[in-house]
């Protein structure tokens, strides 16, 4: 159990430490879909309501907490990585 | 099968990062990121979709088309206020599991605290973000630092009072949940509308690290992997917005910065113009800058940006825009803006690849901007302004300002620069002023 948790806190480091090394060389003109793109992926916090939802199902309002997880995070995901697309696009086509 | 869908998802998202590092690659990497979270999305049900009730499905799909009703209907302009709406999204999606997790289980003592910070930071996301979009559209007022700092005084005490006063005990998740909401809404609140960058920047930081510590709670790496990078993500950004202002993350959260006039007199009038003269002006140059603000967000005018820059190319004058980092009301904002009119990346350029090369400019055009031009950041050290790296738009041959009135930016000082000798103000609005300079170049 120790391991597995100081395993899991290596893992959270090194992904910090590549994300801080890799998100410093993006340009400024590419730091608004950045933000959006991030955006979107911090929706992931829906693989953690999926998983909860089956057991919350006892209780109605917890039920109804997660749903509404499950509806924000949702929305994150298809609205950031579809805004970002979005913008994208737009840097595209000067090439 | 799981842990190898995971193993990749999680690899595609640092790619797609590595991707993100170029213009010309950018897309590509939304695509690879798309990717990644659908894997591991799916990897959620681990292949079992039975246990879910029609509930679940349904507020999937209506969420998820209402996330692309959103997306296609923003304007870019608009792209502050939306980036944070999902701020706020993402962190109360990790808050409320966060509570869900808290009610329903006997968690172990080391879960217990990650659920109850993951709770705290998600929910004063939450209403934080919503305080931030509700100030981006103009909604919500500085509000006086005085409260926030009552509140900041009585926040120990607050904190600690569940532990003697045994009747909120029971009530104590909610409690704690009411005083994070609140002191997302204070702390934001006091905060001015020219340092939402560095807020909105800091809280996608937020919606991350609850991620992040939601992904310990249900023991998902992908989840940790992916909130760690946007956490990541938020901060660098937030620094680099903080450096840019010269200004410490906690004296802009401390808020009360800005907004109201501090000193707003010159010592002589300043010499206006017409777009008629800015046009002869403009035609006699060899090189231009245009250096756009938030005025120009606010006027819509990136069309009227685009229509000069194309005039002013067919004469075979040079045209680079100066950005500064902090202009407008987010990080890449002015970019955006500029992409959207298919304005070349190429000819944008950041302050430490223009600075040097305003001296042998021959025409500077500061399109709404004032703060970041201000050249009292070089020289008062009385300034609240002093020591951030400013645009060296006064060191041009020509400077023409595009401004409505003689009124003070954010930090609310007077800008020499209006007064300087090689300074002309066209007292107008960015669009409109615009839009008469080139009609102005018809008749040159």
């Amino acid at each position: 159990m120790e391991a597995t948790f100081l395993l899991t806190l290596l893992i959270t480091f090194l992904a910090s430490f590549i994300g801080y090394e890799l998100i410093s060389k993006i340009p400024q003109t590419l730091h608004t879909p950045l933000m959006s793109g991030s955006n979107a992926i911090s929706g992931i916090t829906l693989i953690a309501a999926i998983l909860i939802y089956p057991e919350a199902g006892e209780s109605q309002l917890l039920k109804i907490i997660v749903l509404i997880a499950i509806a924000f995070a949702t929305l994150n995901i298809v609205g950031g990585f579809s805004v970002t697309g979005r913008i994208l696009e737009m840097f595209k086509k000067n090439d | 099968m799981i842990e190898i869908i995971l193993f990749v998802s999680s690899v595609l998202f640092i790619f797609a990062l590595k991707l993100f590092g170029r213009p010309s690659t950018a897309h590509r990497a939304n695509t690879f990121a798309m990717l990644a979270m659908a894997l591991a999305v799916f990897s959620a049900f681990n292949f079992d979709f039975s246990k879910y009730d029609s509930a679940f499905y349904i507020t999937i799909v209506v969420s998820g088309l209402l996330g692309v009703l959103i997306s296609k209907r923003v304007q870019m302009t608009q792209m502050p206020e939306l980036v944070g709406l999902f701020n706020g999204f993402g962190g109360g999606a990790s808050g409320a599991i966060a509570y869900v997790e808290l009610s329903n289980n006997s968690l172990v003592m080391s879960d217990f605290f990650v659920a109850i910070f993951s709770m705290v930071i998600g929910v004063f996301t939450f209403s934080g973000s919503i305080i931030a979009v509700l100030k981006l559209r103009g909604k919500l007022n500085n509000v006086n630092t005085t409260i926030a700092n009552i509140f900041s005084a009585f926040l120990p005490p607050l904190i600690l009072l569940p532990a003697i006063w045994e009747e909120i005990e029971i009530l104590s998740l909610e409690y704690f949940m009411l005083l994070s909401l609140v002191a997302g809404i204070i702390r934001v609140a006091v905060i001015g509308g020219a340092d939402m960058p560095v807020v909105i920047a800091f809280l996608n930081s937020l919606s991350g690290i609850a991620a992040m510590s939601a992904g310990f709670i249900v023991n998902s790496i992908i989840l940790i992997v992916a909130g760690a990078l946007v956490g990541a993500s938020g901060i660098i950004l937030t620094l680099l917005m903080c450096a840019a202002m010269n200004r410490t993350l906690l004296d802009v959260l401390k808020g009360g910065f800005g907004g109201t006039a501090i000193n707003n007199e010159y010592e002589k009038d300043p010499i206006s113009t017409s777009p008629e003269d800015v046009a002869i002006q403009l035609s006699y140059a060899e090189s231009v800058v245009i250096v756009p603000g938030y005025g120009m967000a606010v006027a819509q005018a990136q069309s009227a940006v685009k229509e000069l820059t194309n005039t002013l190319k067919d004469k075979n004058i040079e045209v680079k825009f100066a950005i500064h980092p902090v202009a407008g009301r987010m990080p890449g904002h002015m970019n955006v803006l500029l992409a959207e009119v298919d304005i070349d990346y190429e000819d944008m350029f950041t302050l430490e690849d223009i600075n040097s090369e305003f001296s042998t400019t021959d025409v500077v055009i500061v399109l709404g901007a004032n703060d970041v031009v201000n050249p009292l950041a070089r020289t008062d050290k009385d300034s609240p302004i002093y020591g951030m790296p400013i645009l060296d738009v006064d060191l041009a041959k020509q400077v023409i300002v595009l401004k409505r009135s003689m009124s003070p930016g954010y930090a609310g000082i007077a800008n020499p620069l209006f007064i300087n000798d090689n300074a002309k103000m066209l007292f107008a609005d960015a669009k409109e002023g615009l839009e008469n300079i080139i009609k102005s170049f018809e008749l040159v």
